[in-house]
Formats: structure tokens, C-alpha cells, sequence
């Protein structure tokens, strides 16, 4: 009879060998070449941390997320669930008076429980980078711009980067009874038409809140779509939002453009994000395997408010990627 | 570029779904449609239709292994898979609904006594139990959900109701409806975005199509 704990390892977890761990190398020192070529400095946050450092920050998406445990003197301490989070905290606190914009990156493990029978591991590589202290346009292209350079140098060509900013879609949720910006939140990322319509019904919504929110699913496409949603834009925030999506557009050389959907109803990042945000797809997996923006809001949680921009990408689907190359 | 993979979902649905892209000039021919091919491409090389088992459909849709697919709001409540859900194709009209025999006691059995509930619908049961305030001790069971009480296997259960005829053949009436449900088109974040251009005109062209027939 064979022991099983030996046998096996625990459900999401694996272990990594020849080819599957040197394709992983591979994208990190590829990343790692670029993002000190451009001047980001690796951190190493701890592997855990008290867990109030991801609570914090992380919606409650993330925060039933955590794998948790209970230190020696009764603390609760989590696995690294996100490097952002980590960062944020040494940018709050021992690095308070570095001059900024502070540029930073890292590549390693964050670890996340995932239901079991989706093939889905709890502990993934990440790689990525934050620069903090810019709000300007060109920060935010410049942390896009190190996320198309870094597929590029892994020479993965078909991909797409779907590009929005939350300030167009927020007011449009503002207001409302939480049940029902739930609601209505869940049927604008799924760009459910019905669910719409019905949703701006219920609530009683405005004509220009209710076109805008009918319109969403349909306000996806090349540059041309910022200016059907500028007449869509009620009120400052979303104007911002058409105003910064039309600045990083016109920063993005013609071939980064090929590479970039606007879409005004990306609200994944909805509570994290206070600006641009983004998702990385790439041909042959059916999901996000990156994901970036701007979170002025999150470092003011750590206590130094600094605008911020950066992103990740998922190690283990890059070097899946190299595989498939042989 | 290989065709847009739909997933679609054997059975009625299946045929109804072909009838609709039928309807935007996606045909597939007879002979194909009745061989037991595993792909089915429509004649005008647009889609590449693929015939699963419905509870499949979300599986095939949120893997990428299939661009797009068609399936019943029922099967998504059951595994809410993380995929777009741009169209409600208001074919395979159902509800979802608790039934019991008729002399079986409902909301409340006599004692206090907690209500077993037979069912394949095992999520969206616990979700409108629990929304209500109601403690039930859910049974899973795959097919042939009506004769639970009739065995004893549970007091109700929660089953789709299409006609309400296979319930009164087995002196089963419906208590209340949970949830009515239809056919959606759900189509591949990650396809969505790479190919853009042809999933819009996919949409924009079965919308048209249900315009019409409207």
C-alpha cells in the first residue's frame, strides 16, 4: 500500500521539472533584462505577511482568497497573494522618503486557494511592475508599453490588450443599493444585453444613464470607439476617462496600436483600479493571462498617497506559451 | 483563420440553435446534421458547430476550447462559468420550480421537520432556499428527478418545467417557480477580444435574425 502523502502533493500545488522549469527561467530573465534596461529595480517582498496587507487592498474577491494560517503569538498571516499589495506596504513605509517616481519590479510566486475540479493551481508564477509617483499619461503607457515589450521578446505575436478606464462605467453604478450595483456590475462585465436593459429599468435609471448603460456592450473597438463614447459620457469622471484613453492613444506607436480594443465596459478591476485598466489575451488560452492599470487610491491605504501604474503577468501561461513553440 | 468553434448543446436546443443560424446564412447541410460527426461545419465556412452535452457547453466556452456556444440560463446558474453573455436567444423557454406530490405539505412539513429536495439543479436550489430563509437537505440525483417522492427518496424536488406534462403523469404539482430560464448565446473572453470583428458581426447578425422572427 503505497503512502499517499508521499505519492501525491496536494490539490493546485506541483512540482516543476526540466523543461517546464527552464521555460520559466526563461521569462524571467527575458523580463528581467528588459525591465532593468528600463530602469525598474526587483523587489522581494516576503512569501507572507500579515494578512491585513492583502485585506486591505484586495476586494472580497481576493480576500476569500487568502490561504491563511495562524502565527506563534496568535496573529493571522497569509501566503503572498498579491505582489502589489506587498509593495505598496514597503512604498508606505521603508521606502516613505525615497525620491520618486520609484520604479520597481518582481517576478515570483503568489499563492490562492481555487476551487477544486478547474484545473487551476494555488500557487502560480507572476512577474511584474509598479511605478509609483506619476500620474501622468506617459506613465501609464510606459507600463503598457513594458507589457507588449515583454510578449514581444518572447516572441508571442497574437495577442490583444484590452484597454478601459473604470471612471467611465463608476458613475454609472454610483448611487445605487449595493444589491443592485451588483447586479449591474456582473451584467456590464459580462456584456449581457438583456441583464442590461433590464437592470436600467429597474433601477429607474436616467435616459443618458440608461442609453450609456444599454450602449456598454457595444463601445468595444479600435481608437474610433473613444469618440462614439465621448457623446455617451455623462458627467467629469467618464469625460476623464475619454480625455486619458485618448492621451495613451495617442502615445502608442502604430504597432502597439494593433495590439490595443478599447473597451469602455472592462470593469474587472472594479474597487482596485481608479483609472486606466487592462487585461492581457493571448491566442490559445481562453483567459486573462495579465492584467495592469492605475491605482491612485491604493497607496493612501498604506498611508503615503501616491498615484501609482503597473501590471502583471502570469509566468506559468508565458512559458506554456514556449512550449507550444517547442 | 480556422472558423468561429460554437458548442452547442445536444438535443432540442441544438436544432433550434442550427434553425437560428440557418436564419443568418450558416447552414448546415442534412447530411451532415444526421451523421454522428464530431465537428459539423455550416456551408458557408463561417462556424465549425460543436455537439456536446449541455452541461458542457460552459466548459467548452470558458476553456476556449470553443470560440462561443449556446446553452440554457439553467445550465449557467449551475456552473457560472466565467465567460460574456452578450444575447438572450428566447428559444428553449423553461422554469425552474419546486414540485411535490399534491397532498405533500409545502412551504412548512408538519413537526418542523427538515424538507429533503431531489434535484439536478443543485446550486440554484440552494441559492433560492437559502435566499428564502429555508433549511432543506438537498439530494443530487441525474435523471428522472420526478420519481423522488414517489420512492421516498425526498419530500420535493426542483426540476425544469417545460409543459408540466411528465409532472402530472406522476401526480406531481408545481409549488413555485424559481426562476425562468432561455437559451443564451455565451461566448470566450479571451476569442472575444482576438477576434473582435467576427464575434461582433455574430452577435449583430443572430440579434437581426431574433428581430425579425419577433
Amino acid at each position: 500500500m503505497p503512502n499517499t502523502r508521499i505519492s501525491h502533493v496536494p490539490p493546485g500545488s506541483q512540482d516543476l521539472l526540466a523543461g517546464d522549469v527552464r521555460r520559466r527561467r526563461r521569462v524571467q530573465s527575458t523580463w528581467f533584462a528588459l525591465a532593468e534596461e528600463e530602469g525598474y529595480q526587483e523587489v522581494i517582498p516576503p512569501t507572507f505577511e500579515y494578512e491585513e496587507v492583502f485585506t486591505r487592498s484586495a476586494g472580497p474577491e481576493l480576500a476569500a482568497r487568502l490561504i491563511r494560517f495562524v502565527d506563534r503569538d496568535g496573529s493571522l498571516v497569509a501566503l503572498r497573494a498579491d505582489f502589489t499589495s506587498a509593495i505598496a506596504r514597503v512604498v508606505s513605509t521603508r521606502l516613505a522618503s525615497a525620491p520618486m517616481p520609484l520604479r520597481l519590479c518582481y517576478a515570483g510566486k503568489v499563492y490562492r486557494q481555487q476551487a477544486e475540479g478547474m484545473g487551476r493551481r494555488r500557487e502560480t508564477f507572476q512577474l511584474g511592475a509598479e511605478l509609483i509617483g506619476d500620474p501622468s499619461p506617459a506613465a501609464d503607457v510606459e507600463v503598457l508599453r513594458l507589457a507588449l515589450r515583454t510578449l514581444w521578446a518572447l516572441d508571442i505575436r497574437d495577442f490583444q490588450v484590452n484597454l478601459g478606464d473604470i471612471r467611465f462605467v463608476r458613475p454609472l453604478l454610483a448611487g445605487l443599493s449595493p444589491d443592485a450595483a451588483d447586479a449591474l456590475r456582473t451584467a456590464v462585465d459580462r456584456k449581457d444585453r438583456a441583464a442590461l436593459a433590464a437592470g436600467a429599468r429597474e433601477i429607474g435609471a436616467p435616459a443618458a444613464v440608461a442609453r450609456a448603460l444599454i450602449e456598454l456592450p457595444e463601445l468595444i473597438g479600435r481608437s474610433d470607439v473613444l469618440l462614439r463614447a465621448r457623446s455617451l459620457a455623462s458627467g467629469p469622471d467618464a469625460e476623464a476617462a475619454i480625455e486619458r484613453l485618448r492621451a495613451v492613444d495617442a502615445l502608442l506607436t502604430e504597432e502597439e496600436r494593433e495590439h490595443v480594443v478599447y473597451d469602455l465596459g472592462e470593469i474587472r478591476g472594479l474597487g482596485y483600479y481608479t483609472g486606466i485598466q487592462f487585461e492581457v489575451f493571448v491566442a490559445g488560452v481562453g483567459r486573462a493571462i495579465g492584467f495592469g492599470g492605475r491605482y491612485d487610491g491604493l497607496l493612501a491605504l498604506y498611508g503615503a498617497d501616491r498615484p501609482a501604474t503597473g501590471f502583471a503577468l502570469e509566468t506559468d501561461a508565458l512559458a506554456d506559451l514556449l512550449a507550444e513553440e517547442g | 483563420m480556422r472558423p468561429l468553434r460554437i458548442a452547442l448543446p445536444k438535443g432540442r436546443m441544438m436544432d433550434e440553435a442550427l434553425t437560428l443560424f440557418d436564419a443568418v446564412g450558416a447552414s448546415v447541410e442534412e447530411s451532415a446534421r444526421t451523421s454522428r460527426r464530431l465537428i459539423l461545419p455550416s456551408a458557408d465556412g463561417r462556424f465549425e458547430f460543436l455537439p456536446v452535452k449541455s452541461g458542457d457547453v460552459p466548459t467548452y466556452v470558458e476553456s476556449g476550447v470553443a470560440d462561443a456556444g449556446v446553452v440554457g440560463l439553467d445550465v449557467l446558474g449551475e456552473s457560472d462559468p466565467d465567460v460574456l453573455r452578450p444575447l438572450d436567444l428566447r428559444f428553449g423557454g423553461c422554469g425552474l420550480a419546486v414540485a411535490g406530490p399534491a397532498d405533500a405539505a409545502y412551504p412548512d412539513l408538519p413537526h418542523g421537520r427538515t424538507p429533503r429536495v431531489a434535484t439536478k439543479y443543485v446550486e440554484s436550489a440552494r441559492r433560492f432556499f437559502a435566499a428564502r430563509g429555508v433549511q432543506v437537505e438537498l439530494i443530487h440525483i441525474s435523471g428522472s428527478v420526478e420519481i423522488a417522492p414517489l420512492l421516498g427518496l425526498s419530500d420535493w424536488i426542483v426540476d425544469l418545467v417545460q409543459t408540466g406534462r411528465t409532472l402530472a403523469e406522476n401526480g406531481l404539482v408545481v409549488f413555485e417557480e424559481i426562476s425562468r430560464s432561455t437559451a443564451r448565446l455565451i461566448v470566450n473572453r479571451a476569442s472575444h477580444k482576438l477576434r473582435l470583428e467576427e464575434h461582433q458581426r455574430l452577435i449583430a447578425d443572430l440579434a437581426g435574425a431574433l428581430e425579425s422572427t419577433a
